[in-house]
């Protein structure tokens, strides 16, 4: 009788993870087409139409990279969390909080100059965020209590905040149809770079090098990582682990609290359900396809914000925009296959 | 004196706890072989959608059930097959399992937004006005029963029957149960189809009864509060249904305080579930100091070489 038998490769490709990124979204390119073969829709004429529109001008270029810019920052934070071994899947809700944070500075502070207005307004977006994750980062360093449910349920409680805020306190009467909050004024509006490029494009390139540099290069990432390993050495060397994976939770959270900052200075000007559209969700996917390597999220975010622009615009050829979920959860999946063949080994098993 | 108000509350009560427990009690079954699934939303949101379009096209219910399990259950075993074959990270395959889950049950649904079922899923022994706690309990339907019965055969299998020994010995010590010539990779597998089922058929237990229409995002972080029952449970059956009554109760009782005289922001009153479930769930973990029952081996793939 054949009988395989599975063993781990010692030597794992370096690359491994962008070659199974790259087939995994092969794989979902191919599922996404059969879902439109079913809907009587050409695969070709709509992922054309999506790339045309998505990267096709510098319009829509830009839009995709604006779009791209809360994916990025909420998928740094995930990483960043992630190197003390802990999960955030309450991005959603933290980018709602840093738009939250944004309009209560706002409405309560004015400073004249305006660039140190819109400082202090990205500060407290990186604030709010902090706070959306405090409770679920005091309950996991203090009580041992699971983050990834604490963080999620954590989206609900905001949203709902927030829900709450553009219908009473904040609300804004002249917005009759969508309850929403009162803009904020032009002289806090991020500018743009050129195009429709937003200024926040360019924070989220700094803010990528930071998250490199913390991650990979700096003592604190160095001291992250040994507090996600074993206790045993945490102890050994000295390094308070709690006091690691507590700050960790807390930047993270502001990683994705500035994202909504951004957001709502740069996209809607105004506080509403609309700051996020599942933008703190995708993150997660941005975060795990690339092994939560900063760079690989700047450029994967970017991907995936063009798809989500592409995927917005086809709706007007009647396809749905779920489309461009399904890509993005169906590449992770499809990544996840390959990468097992690079990390495993099928040999005969000849003798038994 | 029973009250009507009181018997409002009873029915709601036991409607929203049995849609948690259902799912909860797959969960339980899942992670009981020591597959950590985070799926859970999703599959429910997938077993709602199936379900409702069967019985939007068809009317007919018993078959809606059917495909409503059975389209959980295949969608599970996508998290089966990168888990458990190919040994792949627990934690991520199930988020995006519930993210993949959504965004399909929304395309699949997008025609079927604001349908009406023609027959929703009635009760076995439908009595008008219910006027007593019996009547309450006797008018829920057979999704009801099926908790019940579930609940009580699954508890005794655990800790009763050979095989049930042997099915957690997976989920704590895969390799001894690998040694003892148990095959660890079909029991997980099963398993992990098994909790996607019964999410199915909570699922169509939302749409087909709870709520019968469709709409995006409907399940509204009811996986998610049933992944919190599990560890609530402490991953045991009859403590988890305690647990699906507790927080059906409260999902009940807090729209209902204003008639009951309490004066309550209606926004707030929506979120009170989610600070309720985080606020249970730290309570729990420092009463019981870290020691959560949760089976040794949940979330490490099994590899035969580790041996």
């Amino acid at each position: 009788m054949n009988k395989y038998t599975l063993s781990k490769r010692q030597v794992v490709n370096e690359l491994s993870t962008f070659y199974s990124f790259l087939a995994g979204f092969l794989i979902a390119l191919i599922i996404g087409s059969v879902i439109l073969l079913i809907q009587d829709k050409s695969p070709i004429d709509t992922f054309s139409l999506m790339f045309k529109l998505s990267i096709g001008s510098v319009n829509s270029l830009s839009s995709s990279l604006n779009k791209a810019t809360p994916l990025i920052l909420a998928g740094l934070g995930i990483a960043i969390i992630n190197t003390v071994k802990l999960w955030n899947i309450g991005a959603e809700g933290q980018i709602f909080m840093g738009a939250i944070g944004v309009n209560l500075i706002y409405i309560n502070f004015q400073l004249t100059s305006s660039t140190s207005f819109i400082f202090l307004l990205l500060v407290s977006a990186f604030v709010g965020g902090a706070v959306c994750i405090l409770i679920p980062a005091i309950a996991k360093v203090l009580f041992g209590v699971n983050e990834i449910i604490t963080t999620l349920l954590t989206n609900y409680i905001v949203i709902g905040l927030t829900i709450y805020l553009v219908n009473g306190p904040w609300k804004d009467p002249g917005s009759l149809n969508f309850p929403a909050a009162a803009y904020v004024g032009k002289e806090v509006y991020l500018p743009t770079i050129f195009g429709k490029l937003s200024y926040g494009f360019l924070i989220c390139i700094l803010f990528t090098a930071f998250a490199h540099y913390l991650k990979n290069s700096s003592v604190f990432g160095y001291e992250m990582r040994i507090a996600g390993g074993s206790e045993m050495t945490a102890i050994y060397a000295g390094i308070n682990a709690k006091q690691k994976a507590f700050l960790a939770m807390l930047i993270g959270g502001g990683f994705a609290g500035l994202a909504g900052g951004i957001e709502l200075l740069s996209q809607t000007h105004r506080v509403s359900t609309g700051i996020s559209q599942g933008f703190g969700y995708t993150a997660i996917i941005v975060a795990a396809i690339t092994g939560m390597r900063p760079i690989g999220i700047f450029l994967v975010g970017s991907l995936f914000g063009a798809l989500s622009i592409g995927g917005s615009v086809i709706q007007t050829i009647g396809v749905s925009t779920y489309i461009a979920d399904i890509i993005q959860a169906s590449t992770l999946f499809g990544a996840l296959v390959i990468q097992f063949f690079f990390n495993y080994q099928l040999k005969r098993a000849d003798d038994g | 004196m029973v009250d009507i108000q009181f018997l409002g509350l009873l029915n709601a009560t036991l409607q929203a706890a049995t849609l948690l427990f259902i799912a909860s009690l797959g969960e339980l079954i899942t992670e009981k072989s020591g597959i950590l699934n985070l799926g859970v939303e999703g599959m429910i949101s997938i077993g709602a959608v199936a379900g409702f379009m069967t019985a939007v096209n068809t009317n007919n219910i018993f078959l809606a059930i059917v495909i409503g399990i059975l389209s959980s259950s295949i969608f599970a075993s996508i998290h089966a097959i990168v888990t458990v074959i190919l040994k792949q990270d627990q934690t991520v395959s199930g988020l995006i399992l519930t993210i993949l889950g959504l965004a399909l049950s929304s395309l699949l649904g997008k025609n079927y937004v604001g349908r009406k079922l023609e027959t929703k899923l009635e009760s076995i022994f439908s009595i008008e006005n219910p006027s007593n706690v019996l009547e309450v309990i006797l008018n829920q339907n057979i999704i009801f029963y099926l908790a019940i019965i579930f609940t009580i055969t699954i508890s005794y299998i655990l800790k009763n029957t050979m095989f049930g020994t042997r099915f957690q010995a997976v989920g704590e010590d895969s390799k001894a149960a690998d040694s003892m010539g148990l095959n660890v990779t079909k029991t997980q597998f099963i398993a992990t189809c098994i909790g996607g089922a019964f999410a199915g058929l909570s699922g169509v237990y939302l749409t087909l009864s709870y709520v019968p229409y469709w709409t995006d995002n409907m399940t509204a972080g009811r996986g998610w509060i049933a992944l919190a029952l599990v560890i609530f449970g402490g991953w045991k059956p009859y403590r988890t249904a305690l647990g699906a009554l507790l927080f059906g109760f409260l999902e009940a009782l807090v729209p209902r305080l204003q008639t009951y005289g309490f004066e309550l922001n209606p926004y707030i009153v929506k979120i009170a579930p989610y600070i309720i479930t985080i606020l249970v769930l730290v309570m729990l973990t420092i009463y019981k100091g870290g020691k959560t029952g949760a089976p040794k081996n949940i979330g490490i793939p099994f590899f035969r070489e580790n041996r």
